[in-house]
């Protein structure tokens, strides 16, 4: 091959041929880019421009809602001392008060109060807000290290045998068991939950990086950049990561409801984010002992989890359908 | 195909060492010192010493993770500083209503999951499909301890159908079974909907091979077709991400357990954590790991023995 474009057969039996790359010049004096003109037959008949992801997306009416839902959250989460009605952390006599909806509930707390009489809309506001971050915080931390790792693994061939057998390693710890073995060390908080589903998010990370990464790297664009002399930092970054983020943000978004389960049912076991903040899973966890009573105490942060989870889900695999398709297993 | 299965067993050596070292790493990683933990809080110094000369904490840490080594391999993991027995015999205990939990767990929800995962894939696009489907993302988003609060109280509490406390006996007696029903009922609902899934997109998959287009050229009934030539070659790939899932599971049965006060190795843990049992929470996270472990590695090993291609 005289350039390093597939399929160039200047320097076939018949020389004369001209090169795939449509430089006329001899072998050997090619730059070895495909130049752009009009009159190249394969650009006319390149295909419309694609609608934008994110219009595709919008226009299921699934991950509207469940993007409207999320924000709503979100903003929840953000705004929660602006907009709380009241101390998440102060009680009141008023306890066990039901919500508005059920016989006896008042506006004055609109979801009722828990069995410390403590507001349960504010509790909610400030129990999202860990629970996000908790979530968010390990998702990041823990994506970005099994992205580099996985996207380093088909980077450089060398290192894959390596890479994987670590991430072997750490698939033989479950996200749960590393959270108990971490709380036990650290003793219960947030911080072991999250370094624990940070963890755990790290192998299942780097292998859904490496296996989009080797195929990316099977791409003419990647000979390309290299035959243009790109340095290795710029050819990963600029080439191979923009190319993989997709699928690995797909993979996350799924992830992030997984975590957001995990991080909740360690909270309710007391493991967790420690009393007197708010956290979903504990605030369920602080309504079983009224279960009897005041069921809304344990209901409404269990039916939140679900709906942030619900989701995420949902906008995570209507995410898959639009922006990468081969994800699809 | 020994020679997957060897290199199978090569690969859990040394994540089995990477368990190990945890579970060594948990007691020397405890803030403070180990042996003012293992004595309590008013222990007098001389205790302390007496209990440092004994656990070995002056050694090396590498002398010290040989010891640890051979105690473990000749089952001596301590003894509890709450109920005084030893760890190993607590753990005897337990292991077995946890294996109880995990197979009442799967005997109904991987058929129905499986099931339900053929009928969505037969009628693709359908509203069966759609709804069986939403069903299983409903369930893997379902928080586990919701469900198992809304067990207690609507089948245990309310209409006073089955228990929720403890566990009545081994699986075979009708107060063991009562006693499982509910625990078991919970842990699976969480596993249906991965097992739907994984089962749809596997039959949609084989469907599409041209052994099931020769079935049905041959003029074979669809119902055969669909259960001789597709589920059963579906099920090769979803006895792996079944086996995949047992974390997940293991998650599930840790929060089922502490819930419905099932003597298993979950609750063990979660309370031997709580209370500050060091040498408890060790030894039950030191069985959960193994467990998990050998499970993976019989998941893996059936793969080999199922898929003859794997073999080549």
């Amino acid at each position: 091959m005289c350039c390093s474009i597939r399929g160039c057969r200047h320097d076939g039996p018949d020389r004369s041929d001209v090169c795939a790359c449509g430089d006329t010049r001899p072998p050997g004096q090619h730059r070895g880019v495909r130049p752009v003109s009009v009159a190249d037959p394969e650009m006319l008949d390149a295909p419309e421009p694609v609608e934008a992801w994110w219009r595709r997306l919008l226009r299921d009416p699934s991950a509207l809602l469940a993007s409207l839902v999320l924000l709503i959250v979100v903003f929840c989460a953000l705004a929660a001392p602006a907009i709380s009605p009241h101390d998440p952390f102060a009680s009141s006599r008023a306890i066990m008060q039901p919500p508005i909806w059920a016989e006896g509930g008042d506006w004055l707390h609109p979801l009722g109060t828990d069995g410390q009489g403590r507001d349960m809309l504010s509790r909610l506001f400030y129990g999202t807000r860990l629970t996000l971050i908790i979530g968010l915080v390990s998702v990041g931390i823990g994506g970005a290290f099994g992205s580099l790792m996985g996207l380093l693994a088909a980077f450089r061939p060398g290192l894959d045998p390596w890479v994987m057998r670590c991430v072997d390693v750490m698939l033989s710890f479950p996200a749960i068991l590393l959270g108990l073995a971490l709380v036990a060390v650290m003793g219960p908080g947030a911080l072991p939950v999250i370094v624990a589903l940070a963890v755990a998010t790290v192998p299942d990370c780097a292998r859904i990086a490496r296996s989009v990464a080797v195929s990316v790297m099977q791409q003419d664009y990647i000979e390309a950049g290299r035959a243009l002399g790109l340095s290795n930092f710029a050819l990963f970054t600029r080439y191979l990561l923009r190319n993989c983020i997709s699928s690995i943000m797909i993979f996350l978004s799924l992830r992030f409801g997984q975590i957001i389960l995990i991080g909740a049912a360690l909270s309710f076991l007391g493991l967790g984010a420690r009393p007197p903040t708010a956290e979903l899973g504990m605030m369920a966890a602080q309504g079983r002992d009224f279960l009897l009573f005041a069921p809304h105490i344990a209901i409404i942060p269990s039916v939140l989890i679900f709906v942030i989870v619900l989701a995420a889900n949902v906008l995570g695999d209507a995410l898959r359908d639009v922006l990468d398709p081969r994800l699809r297993s | 195909m020994i020679e997957q299965i060897l290199k199978r067993l090569l690969i859990s050596i040394p994540v089995l060492f990477g368990v190990l070292f945890l579970g060594f790493g948990l007691l020397i990683l405890v803030p403070g010192d180990p042996a003012i933990v293992m004595a309590g809080p008013t222990a007098t110094p001389e205790v302390v010493a007496a209990i440092r000369a004994e656990m070995g904490l002056d050694d090396p840490v590498l002398v010290q993770f040989g010891n640890y080594l051979g105690r473990v391999l000749q089952g001596d993991l301590g003894r509890s500083l709450i109920s005084n027995k030893t760890v190993v015999s607590e753990l005897a205990a337990a292991i077995g209503p946890t294996a109880e939990l995990m197979f009442a767990c799967l005997i109904w929800s991987v058929p129905l999951g499986i099931g339900l995962g053929t009928l969505a894939a037969v009628w693709r696009g359908s509203l069966v499909d759609r709804a069986i489907m939403a069903i299983s993302v409903a369930g893997v988003s379902l928080p586990i301890f919701f469900i198992c609060l809304m067990m207690i109280q609507y089948l245990g509490v309310e209409w006073r159908l089955l228990p929720f406390i403890g566990r009545g006996g081994p699986l075979w007696t009708i107060d063991g079974l009562r006693h499982i029903a509910l625990p078991a009922l919970s842990l699976g609902a969480i596993f249906i909907g991965p097992v739907a899934r994984m089962t749809r997109s596997s039959v949609l998959e084989v469907l599409k091979l041209d052994h099931v287009r020769t079935a049905r050229a041959k003029g074979l009934s669809e119902t055969r077709v669909i259960l001789r030539h597709g589920l059963r070659n579906a099920l090769i790939p979803v006895v792996t991400l079944i086996g995949l899932q047992v974390g997940y599971l293991l998650g599930g049965a840790v929060v089922t357990e502490s819930i419905f006060s099932f003597p298993g190795v979950g609750r063990l843990a979660v309370g031997a954590i709580l209370s500050s049992d060091f040498p408890l929470a060790q030894g039950t996270i030191l069985v959960l790991a193994l467990g998990f472990i050998l499970i993976n590695m019989i998941v893996d090993i059936l793969y080999v023995l199922l898929d003859p291609r794997v073999q080549a």
